[in-house]
């Protein structure tokens, strides 16, 4: 092989390399993997101040619903609002102090853990926290 | 006059004292270890070796109890004849056993220093079951507390491995009523457990390992077991399906049931095998169940067959509007938002599905109309999201076209100044 045809392979090569750089991110934009939705990992909820005691305030984590609780001794608490029966949105009920799904009747305290109704597992706790004038809530490692 | 002894010597004399202490003792602490029962028991075979080897494991065990406290007798000594002494009750009849296991179990002055929250009304429940029933008419061929916590190997009931633990309970209870020798002479079928093994409640236990759902004992009870009445029924299932029980009691069916001495729940999902509840056990379903009371045709099947047909309607808006999300998510845009709004949509509907329970037209109506709205909403953003998608792609097409056409205008130009003459010279 001479020095020209060495050159012209090295360019064509290169070139060759170029264009496949360049299609492949539009190939996969057109055609993207099926993959599942990131998962939200932290969020502020609500400002400081925003909830009243024995108060709570539904809020979207990612694409579920979520509800940020004020207890009446002024504790944040955080909890996945989707009922683990049939994942209906749970709402806050003050005068009981618990959380309660309309669905089923399905009953929660303030830890998350089934009370009563045919709910099979307690709902997912998340972890509050205060930084500046916000409220954090994150997943639990 | 008190004699002082140094401080050294003192020490020397307390130790002493210590050791001589340890010493006497050993051979009353030796003894108190012994235990001639296990250690004759495991030399036998069989059945008489079986209780030395299964209490090893067993829950007494644990809490410091031995043979002796159930069974009397002196395990300290050596000579059998010696060991069996005034004592020694021995293994009780099958028809004693209640009262053997009562002794102890319902007893709560006893039972408080092992475990306050134990109950200790066992004994007492037990003889208002059928099988205690049976026991105190002679018949020893009812359960007993050895049938179904085990004996010599007794685990406590939360322990997995337990006879009584969730998911080991149809078995345990199977054992006996799955066997038609053992249920012909009480006339009592025999595909109850093969009947729940392929319900909902046994899908949740066996397959989800969900220990709040239920097994025998949670509708027949447990030590004071027995089928509930008619009547009783429905309070059963209230117990973890409130809302539909209240929904069922306003409702017409209520009153028309009662009159017929029909059981509520059980009438349409039947008892052990209760299939998973879909809308096609609706007039027009597959499994229309309102058809055993409701000839096709007549009004109450005609208000059955709507509410089916506007949950039918409600699924399919639901599933479309859900599939538009889908495709808009695997095209790259971002659709949390309009899915956030879709579990709205799905609490409309279980909730509709469920009011079916109170009969009521006008109320499943109104929720699935609110329900609609949300759907409509998230067919509107999925839409959206959808055209978003299809124009930055055809933005991307298009650029990618130029893109390409610059390349290629490029490649000529390129060529052509290569064979021009000037080039050449």
């Amino acid at each position: 092989m001479n020095r020209r045809t060495f050159v012209n392979l090295f360019l064509g090569g290169s070139f060759l390399g170029t264009v496949v750089s360049f299609l492949y991110p539009v190939i996969r934009y057109l055609i993207p993997p099926r993959q599942a939705e990131a998962v939200a990992k932290r969020i502020i909820a609500a400002k400081v101040g925003e909830l009243a005691p024995n108060s709570a305030k539904l809020f979207r984590f990612g694409s579920s619903a979520a509800v940020l609780i004020n207890t009446s001794d002024g504790e944040l608490r955080a909890f996945s609002a989707t009922c683990t029966h049939l994942t209906c949105t749970v709402r806050y009920e003050g005068d009981t102090e618990t959380l309660f799904c309309p669905c089923h009747n399905g009953r929660f305290d303030l830890a998350g853990n089934v009370i009563s109704g045919p709910p099979p597992r307690p709902l997912e706790a998340y972890e509050v926290e205060v930084s500046g004038g916000d409220i954090f809530v994150s997943r639990k490692a | 006059m008190p004699l002082k002894l140094p401080l050294r010597e003192a020490k020397r004399r307390s130790n002493l004292v210590l050791l001589s202490f340890v010493f006497l003792s050993m051979p009353l602490s030796l003894s108190a270890q012994k235990n001639s029962c296990v250690e004759c028991h495991l030399q036998l075979e069989n059945s008489l070796r079986a209780p030395a080897e299964g209490f090893a494991a067993d829950v007494h065990k644990q809490f410091g109890l031995g043979c002796p406290d159930c069974h009397g007798g002196n395990p300290a000594q050596d000579d059998v004849e010696l060991a069996k002494d005034r004592s020694f009750k021995g293994s009780p009849e099958r028809s004693k056993i209640p009262e053997f296991c009562g002794t102890c179990h319902s007893n709560s002055e006893y039972m408080r220093r092992f475990n306050p929250n134990l109950r200790v009304d066992q004994l007492a429940l037990y003889w208002t079951s059928r099988h205690g029933q049976l026991l105190k008419k002679g018949d020893t061929n009812g359960a007993v507390c050895t049938d179904c916590h085990g004996v010599h190997g007794i685990q406590p009931a939360n322990f997995p491995k337990s006879q009584v633990f969730p998911w080991n309970i149809p078995q345990t209870c199977g054992r006996c009523h799955s066997s038609a020798d053992t249920m012909k002479a009480y006339g009592i079928p025999v595909q109850q457990v093969d009947d729940y093994k392929q319900s909902v409640h046994a899908q949740a236990l066996f397959e989800k390992k969900d220990l709040s759902a239920p097994v025998c004992n949670d509708c027949h009870g447990n030590h004071g077991a027995a089928p509930p009445e008619v009547t009783s029924i429905a309070f059963v299932c209230r117990q973890c399906h409130p809302s539909a029980g209240d929904l069922f009691s306003k409702s017409p069916h209520k009153e028309a049931f009662d009159a017929l001495g029909i059981s509520e729940c059980e009438a349409c999902h039947s008892n052990h095998r209760i299939s998973s509840p879909s809308d096609d056990l609706l007039p027009g379903g597959k499994q229309d169940v309102c058809i055993q009371c409701h000839d096709a045709g007549t009004e109450p099947h005609q208000t059955g067959l709507k509410i089916k047909q506007q949950i039918d309607g409600f699924v399919a808006s639901s599933e479309a509007a859900k599939a538009l999300l889908a495709g808009a998510e695997r095209k790259g845009v971002e659709v949390s938002e309009a899915q956030f709004k879709l579990q709205d949509a799905t609490t409309a509907l279980v909730l509709a599905r469920n009011l079916t329970h109170g009969l009521s037209l006008p109320e499943i109506e109104a929720d699935l109309r609110d329900g609609s709205k949300i759907l409509a909403e998230v067919k509107s953003r999925g839409e959206a999201a959808l055209r978003e998608a299809k124009f930055r792609r055809s933005g991307l097409v298009i650029a990618t076209i130029f893109i390409l056409l610059l390349a290629v205008a490029l490649f000529l130009k390129i060529r052509d100044l290569k064979s021009s003459p000037k080039h050449r010279g």
